[in-house]
């Protein structure tokens, strides 16, 4: 007679690293980093040039391995885990993507697509969603070298979400375990892009999307992260909610850039560099 | 136009080539012959010269386009090509080297001999110029030219040196050699360089979707979950067999691997999955078709077929890098 005794239900799918490590060439570019970065929302990560931010990015990743500490994925070492059980659940957006050859745009998202096997009519469809999010129906058949650098940005961006696109994604935790990992996603990329796929991505996140991004721009920030994390010197400088950690304070310390916080009336606020 | 489409439509026009021609040369033989018969002689020219010769252009045409492809690949590159990055020339250098050494050694030397030696050297030179002009997964498009250039210096000095030291038996087989072409084609270089053709398509074509995240650069490859080490080596392995074991058995021609992708490329686009079999059946058809003009314009002597590839594919290069020049890729 079994006894039918669930264990306590092990939900833990955040991304977890401990006292990672990175050394190269006598350099250290990271030391004593941890954090925990929870799933289902979005994390910034904010730092002077040098601060560290790709380093952590390539170790979370597991592009590079870091040179000590740990790092947990929902409860598995990230070193347990193959690339390609990770490429179904995590893809990297880098900061210049590279490509000298002349791919069509759609073309170009199917390489996402090919990571998973996808049945050819639902992964049509899921390529339209895409190319729409994207705003790139229209450009569908273009070959990738004529596109302008925006555009480019954004067919990279379709890329990496077609590796990780559910194949349910009306389901209301659709996108539950799937992290993109985004080093300055929104360069390049007009206002009107930004918007869209920020609100976008905010949706996704809702439906249980985990979302990392590198960003330089504080009010971007404000606007599309949960949580952040300053990295300063290679050192976690500080980490928590937005709200927590975009102080003056912490700004000037970490990036040695005093600030004036504004606070309009709808309960946004601006942050603006004082000229000194 | 589908995939499985085009590659028919190329099928049929080799066939085409080759049946055409297999017509052409100083023995007539013409489809009326082989109606009512081949006489002893033009059995003899057909199945010992002719057959033997367009077989074999047809392969090392496939092989060297095919070999472009793996390179351009590896060196997310359009640019790099076996001849232009020192390959061939690495290749022709270890087969002279067993001629000569391996023919003072061990006297008569035999072409898997020569292609084994002319692979190894491929493969060193293939790893030699992406440890120079490739780092962090990021490739730099002139010192890969340059060193190319370099190294086509360097081994064609020390094929000079080899040849001035060797004995006049090996220096007549060193010329034989040199002088490649595709006549005096054997059965056997065929079956050799028939399988290791084969071999090298069926690795690539089992590769064709980490060659095509490679495009994307090392990392995103990586993050796209291929294995990218064993993805280079087995790239290099490849094109080092396709280049050497041609080499070998013909001599440089140069300019297929660039010339045969670039043109698929503007058809079908860079997608690996049409562009090895596509590339290898337009190589293909291309060296079928230059031999059939070399041995047809200056009847009955015959161009050097790597003198009329160099003679189409210098100006071709200088195209591609002019166009590199406007979209600034």
């Amino acid at each position: 007679m079994s006894q039918n005794i669930m264990p306590t239900q092990q939900t833990d799918n955040a991304l977890v690293f401990e006292e990672l490590h990175y050394r190269v060439e006598g350099a250290t570019l990271l030391s004593e980093a941890s954090g925990r970065f929870e799933a289902g929302r979005i994390h910034a990560i904010l730092g002077q040039n040098g601060a560290g931010k790709s380093t952590l990015l390539r170790c979370l990743t597991k592009e590079r391995p870091a040179s000590s500490g740990r790092i947990q994925l929902a409860g598995h070492d990230l070193q347990s885990l193959s690339y390609r059980e990770l490429a179904v659940r995590r893809a990297v957006l880098p900061q210049n993507p590279s490509l000298v050859f002349a791919f069509q745009v759609e073309q170009l998202v199917g390489l996402g697509f090919d990571v998973q096997d996808w049945p050819s009519d639902s992964r049509a469809i899921a390529m339209q969603v895409i190319l729409q999010a994207c705003d790139l129906a229209h450009l569908a058949k273009r070959d990738y070298l004529s596109l302008s650098g925006g555009e480019q940005q954004r067919a990279h961006l379709a890329r990496v979400l077609a590796q990780i696109w559910p194949k349910n994604p009306d389901a209301s935790q659709a996108f539950a375990g799937k992290w993109l990992f985004l080093d300055e996603w929104s360069d390049g990329l007009d206002l009107k892009h930004q918007v869209r796929l920020s609100a976008l991505l905010r949706q996704w996140v809702k439906q249980g999307l985990s979302v990392v991004m590198i960003l330089h721009d504080l009010n971007q920030i404000m606007q599309w992260a949960d949580d952040c994390l300053m990295l300063k010197q290679g050192r976690v400088f500080t980490y928590g909610t937005v709200p927590e950690v975009m102080t003056p304070e912490n700004i000037e310390s970490a990036l040695g850039v005093s600030v004036r916080v504004l606070q309009s009336e709808d309960t946004s606020t601006m942050i603006f560099p004082q000229l000194s | 136009m589908t995939a499985t489409l085009r590659m028919s439509l190329l099928s049929v026009i080799l066939v085409s080539v080759m049946v055409l021609s297999l017509q052409s040369g100083s023995v007539n033989l013409s489809l009326i012959d082989f109606w009512t018969g081949l006489s002893e002689q033009q059995s003899l020219v057909f199945w010992e010269i002719r057959v033997p010769r367009i077989v074999m252009a047809a392969l090392v045409g496939a092989g060297l386009a095919v070999s472009g492809v793996a390179l351009q690949a590896l060196f997310r590159n359009p640019l790099a090509e076996p001849g232009l990055i020192g390959v061939s020339s690495g290749a022709a250098l270890g087969a002279v080297m067993v001629i000569v050494l391996g023919g003072a050694l061990w006297g008569e030397v035999l072409s898997w001999q020569m292609s084994l030696s002319a692979f190894a050297m491929a493969a060193v030179v293939t790893l030699l110029i992406y440890l120079i002009a490739t780092s962090k997964g990021h490739t730099d498009v002139a010192l890969m030219l340059l060193a190319g250039v370099a190294i086509n210096a360097v081994a064609g000095a020390l094929t000079g040196l080899l040849i001035s030291v060797s004995s006049d038996v090996q220096l007549r087989s060193v010329i034989f050699w040199m002088m490649g072409s595709l006549s005096g084609v054997s059965w056997d270089g065929i079956a050799l360089l028939g399988s290791v053709t084969l071999l090298a398509l069926a690795v690539l074509h089992r590769l064709r979707h980490p060659l095509n995240a490679l495009l994307l650069g090392e990392q995103s490859c990586l993050h796209m979950g291929y294995a990218v080490q064993s993805l280079k080596w087995q790239v290099m392995t490849a094109s080092a067999v396709l280049v050497g074991v041609s080499v070998a058995l013909v001599g440089i021609i140069g300019f297929v691997g660039l010339m045969v992708p670039h043109m698929v490329r503007l058809w079908v686009g860079p997608d690996h999955r049409q562009l090895i079999p596509l590339s290898a059946l337009g190589g293909a058809i291309l060296l079928v078709s230059a031999d059939w003009l070399a041995r047809s314009v200056v009847q009955p002597a015959e161009l050097p077929i790597g003198l009329l590839m160099a003679l189409l594919g210098g100006p071709f290069f200088l195209l591609m890098l002019l166009k590199r020049r406007e979209v600034g890729v």
